[in-house]
């Protein structure tokens, strides 16, 4: 089986998974054709062979997650046919995009994609993972795609190619041509040449194609134009969708407010009245008071003054400067796939740091300021200490079989087979 | 001789602190212009394709890039991405009607190149480049598109991007790459400028494609035959981009 997605479903993937700060999934859409395949062997009998070839045009985006399934895994119909409407007939597949995971079907992937084999009625349905990680620093990424074909035993791997100008464009100009200078020749040649050359010597047929690639440009151009304001509408609406959630955000908080306020001021009243009300009122009391004094005597294990924030940056902070040198920035290895035939990585390097990585890119656009190095949360702190003893993992011990991971000065040429 | 070595010292510093002072401290790329850069990126295998980025510069030195201006390719050798003067002076002036558009401080503020089927770090060509265009801004900064890249054995595609700038340690010395940390950033919706940058593609294709063809049919020794085959071949780029 051979596969193809185009460029710019590609990128519009990419798009809209860089967009959202969770998992990003949708529908794959486009057709199967068999190609047929004839060679010719020394015995004179010629072999057919049949070749599915999946072609990917293009994608429908989910808005969210869990839009057709629940969190035990079961699909929707309903709800799938509401996100799909006409396109269903379409769907050769479906995408996942995670951040710093492994190249695997999750769990409850198999399950949904068993379901929607089912519904869709596709039985070689595939299924498109896209895997994002980040070094340390954050200044190279890499997102990594991977063709399943779950439906197939051991949940076959796919290439899949994009088609573009550099491997499909025909042979180049001639810029010699083999002498001829037979009579007949040149006879022919100049009664027929009419057919093909008009009377500035132009080629007729270059005016025809130039006429239909400026038709399309300026349908391009008009439906560039449609897009650009169906996306100022859709700005719009999200605007108002966020003021909206902002007011019901700021309303539940005031109603809140005064159901607190409310209850205490009923707590104050009932107190004196009964014995029997008073002991849950006196906990919660206590329990608050607790909160406010980690010294308090529910909780002899708390230390009186935990590490402030500050002082784990600075920590945080030695560590990257030392660790981040300019010929060593590799791509951290990947947790290894389990029945994946990757290489053997170093574990718990590549978890940490991943995963402090995708703390900084979900982070970071929230707050606009220049700590990108800093604002690594203190949750990973275990993670960067104990990296900090490992020993630096150099850019060619993992160029063996990673052709992108190369130091700064190789060349790697790991071609797309087409 | 003590002055000597003590002024030679100073310079070194001083070159060091405005190396630092100008180093971007990261790169905010919206999420539209990268799907430009994507695009064009993975639009030809065969060469590499270039463009510059617009933007502006914060306080906090960080480089917010808005949108991209796709650039056609004077010298198609490989590794050989040098911009003419005369498409930066181009750019300059779409960075002064984007200015203008979003009322927001615009400039050329970097530039973007592909590397199809190779590593995703800057050869050493790339880097002297890099250093060439921070001598006219020093905060300028390189994006590195990689793409085509497949992993044989485990059928794993990757697209790669990094962003880098150039240090000299000594003057006189060879150029060294310095990473700067990249993000994109998410926008609810695609922006007018990216939308145009990305429908410009098919017609800078055109243009290179007319400005090769009307060379090939200037060869005016070739036999009428091969001038058909040239002309069959060549108008079906851009259309094959279109489409």
């Amino acid at each position: 089986m051979a596969a193809s997605i185009s460029g710019y479903t590609f990128s519009s993937v990419c798009f809209h998974s860089a967009n959202s700060n969770s998992d990003h999934e949708g529908f794959l859409l486009g057709e199967v054709r068999q190609e047929e395949t004839v060679s010719i062997s020394d015995t004179q009998i010629s072999t057919a062979e049949l070749l599915q070839v999946v072609e990917i045009h293009n994608h429908d985006p989910c808005a969210q997650l869990f839009s057709f399934y629940d969190y035990a895994g079961k699909v929707n119909e309903d709800n799938l046919n509401r996100i799909l409407k006409d396109r269903r007939k379409s769907v050769i597949g479906w995408y996942r995009f995670r951040r710093n995971t492994q190249q695997q079907m999750s769990f409850r992937e198999q399950i949904i994609h068993k379901q929607l084999t089912q519904l869709l009625g596709v039985p070689d349905l595939v299924f498109l993972l896209f895997s994002f990680i980040s070094t340390a620093n954050s200044s190279t990424h890499a997102l990594e795609y991977v063709l399943f074909r779950p439906n197939r035993r051991y949940n076959q791997r796919i290439t899949l190619t994009i088609p573009n100008l550099g491997n499909t464009s025909q042979q180049e100009y001639k810029v010699s041509s083999v002498p001829n200078t037979s009579l007949n020749y040149a006879k022919v040649i100049k009664e027929h040449g009419a057919e093909f050359f008009d009377k500035d010597g132009v080629m007729k047929d270059i005016r025809t194609i130039f006429q239909v690639y400026s038709a399309l440009q300026d349908k391009v151009q008009a439906v560039c134009g449609e897009v650009e304001q169906s996306e100022r509408v859709k700005e719009k609406i999200q605007e108002d969708v966020n003021k909206l959630k902002q007011q019901i955000a700021l309303r539940k908080r005031k109603t809140a407010e005064e159901e607190r306020r409310l209850r205490e001021a009923q707590n104050a009243e009932s107190h004196p009245t009964s014995e029997e009300n008073s002991e849950p009122s006196e906990t919660s009391l206590l329990s608050r008071v607790a909160f406010h004094a980690p010294s308090a005597p529910e909780r002899p294990g708390t230390s009186p003054n935990p590490p402030s924030y500050s002082d784990l940056l600075s920590q945080e902070d030695s560590l990257l400067s030392s660790s981040s040198s300019p010929t060593s920035a590799a791509l951290l290895p990947r947790p290894q796939a389990v029945g994946s035939p990757g290489h053997p990585t170093p574990g718990p390097l590549g978890m940490g740091l991943d995963r402090q990585a995708a703390g900084q890119e979900d982070d970071d656009d929230d707050d606009d300021d220049d700590d990108d190095d800093d604002e690594d949360s203190s949750e990973y702190e275990n993670l960067v200490s104990e990296a900090a003893h490992l020993p630096m993992v150099s850019a060619s011990v993992l160029a063996q079989g990673r052709p992108a991971a190369l130091s700064p000065d190789g060349d790697a040429r790991g071609s797309q087979t087409s | 001789d003590w002055l000597c070595s003590q002024t030679l010292l100073h310079a070194g510093a001083e070159r060091e602190m405005k190396q630092l002072i100008m180093q971007r401290s990261a790169v905010h790329l919206e999420s539209d212009a990268f799907l430009v850069c994507m695009n064009h990126a993975l639009s030809t295998e065969k060469e590499e394709v270039m463009g510059l980025c617009i933007g502006e510069v914060e306080i906090n030195r960080i480089v917010h890039i808005h949108s991209v201006i796709i650039l056609r390719r004077s010298d198609k050798r490989k590794d050989r991405v040098e911009i003419s003067p005369e498409q930066l002076s181009a750019a300059s002036t779409e960075a002064e009607r984007l200015a203008d558009m979003t009322g927001k401080p615009m400039r050329v503020v970097g530039w973007y190149h592909s590397h199809p089927h190779i590593t995703v770090w800057p050869s050493h060509v790339d880097v002297r480049t890099q250093a060439m265009y921070q001598m006219l801004d020093q905060g300028f900064v390189g994006l590195i598109f990689s793409c085509f890249i497949e992993d044989k054995n485990t059928k794993t595609g990757r697209v790669l991007y990094t962003c880098f700038q150039s240090v000299q340690a000594q003057k006189g010395s060879e150029y060294e790459r310095v990473e700067i940390p990249v993000h994109v950033v998410p926008r609810d919706a695609i922006g007018k400028v990216c939308l145009e940058s990305a429908v410009e593609l098919p017609r800078i294709l055109c243009q290179e494609e007319q400005d090769t063809y009307r060379k090939i049919h200037n060869l005016s020794h070739l036999d009428p035959i091969t001038k058909i085959h040239n002309g069959s071949n060549r108008p079906n780029r851009p259309i094959r981009v279109l489409g």
